[in-house]
């Protein structure tokens, strides 16, 4: 079956079809799904490795768990998300310590001004921001702010309340503020 | 990191910096999909053989009871049971006392009610 003819169906129509021996319904999840829990591994972890093998971690457990899937009883990419949090902060406690003070700094050959190469430079400043806010800020603010979730999904995936998820933003943003305050003129923002 | 007496980012800079991390999102190589999908094949549930939906009464009626092992007995059960009933063997009258034979020929009614004896007796 092409591609194609299942881009209009659901990602919880494709897992039951997928627990039923269809796989088709794999690669069509594959691709759909890869990319965003590939992004949230690759902030949260800060290693496009690590990042990578937390990805696959996280698409094998969905492929075990398909069977046991009941339609409607849940989001697919909320249950994945989840997965994907957690396997990041098992990551992160193993290798607490190491992680912050090994984030690069701003290499000198930061890309200049042209907008493409701008836009490269912001990503890159605000993703070596994120690796220095507590793990919990930093997966509120990827969640919200990248990924575009909205807060009660992020409380079901954080297992906090929808205050809790405001508050871990909005903090978060405070501290990314002042993070890459310094780096205004740099990165084309007007200083002062 | 310089932390210098600078202007913090406002919430539409802000969110220029998010929108920035959007566009330029780490995209998964063609390695990654396909270890991904590798593992997918690996779990994939053996598809439901098509003859399994057009199970007959008799595939029913036979998984209900036990399967054939089962069936066998029934039918020796019953092919057993039809010939005591057409046939009454000697052996069974024996096993039986005679209790099985017809009432008629084993029991008068004088045996069950002996009253009744002295009553014609009397008439």
């Amino acid at each position: 079956m092409p591609l194609d003819a299942l881009k209009d169906v659901s990602d919880d129509a494709l897992l039951v079809a997928y627990g039923n021996g269809d796989a088709d319904a794999a690669r069509a999840l594959t691709l759909r799904l890869t990319p965003r829990v590939l992004s949230v591994a690759t902030r949260m972890l800060g290693d496009r490795a690590e990042a990578e093998d937390v990805t696959q971690e996280a698409m094998l457990r969905l492929w075990k768990m398909a069977p046991d899937w009941r339609q409607g009883q849940a989001k697919v990419s909320t249950w994945l998300y989840r997965v994907t949090a957690n396997l990041c902060t098992d990551r992160l406690r193993r290798a607490r310590g190491v992680g912050l003070d090994t984030v690069p700094e701003p290499e000198d050959d930061t890309p200049g001004a042209e907008t493409g190469l701008q836009q490269a430079a912001r990503a890159h400043a605000l993703e070596q921001a994120l690796q220095h806010l507590p793990e919990r800020q930093r997966q509120a603010v990827v969640l919200r702010h990248i990924e575009g979730l909205s807060n009660p999904e992020i409380a079901e995936i954080m297992d906090m309340s929808v205050k809790a998820v405001e508050s871990l933003t909005a903090r978060g943003k405070k501290a990314l503020a002042a993070l890459l305050a310094g780096r205004r003129e740099e990165l084309g923002y007007e200083d002062g | 990191m310089k932390m210098a007496e600078k202007k913090a980012f406002d919430e539409a800079e802000l969110e220029s910096l998010f929108a920035a991390a959007r566009n330029t999102g780490p995209q998964p190589g063609a390695d990654l999909i396909a270890r991904i999908l590798v593992d997918a094949d690996s779990q994939i549930a053996a598809p439901v053989a098509p003859v399994a939906d057009r199970k007959g009464l008799v595939a029913a009626v036979l998984a209900t009871i036990g399967g054939w092992p089962a069936a066998a007995g029934l039918a020796t059960a019953a092919v057993t049971g039809l010939t005591i009933g057409l046939v009454t063997p000697d052996t069974l009258d024996t096993l039986s006392g005679g209790y099985l034979a017809s009432a008629s020929g084993v029991y008068q009614l004088e045996d069950l009610l002996p009253s009744y004896g002295d009553l014609l007796g009397e008439g």
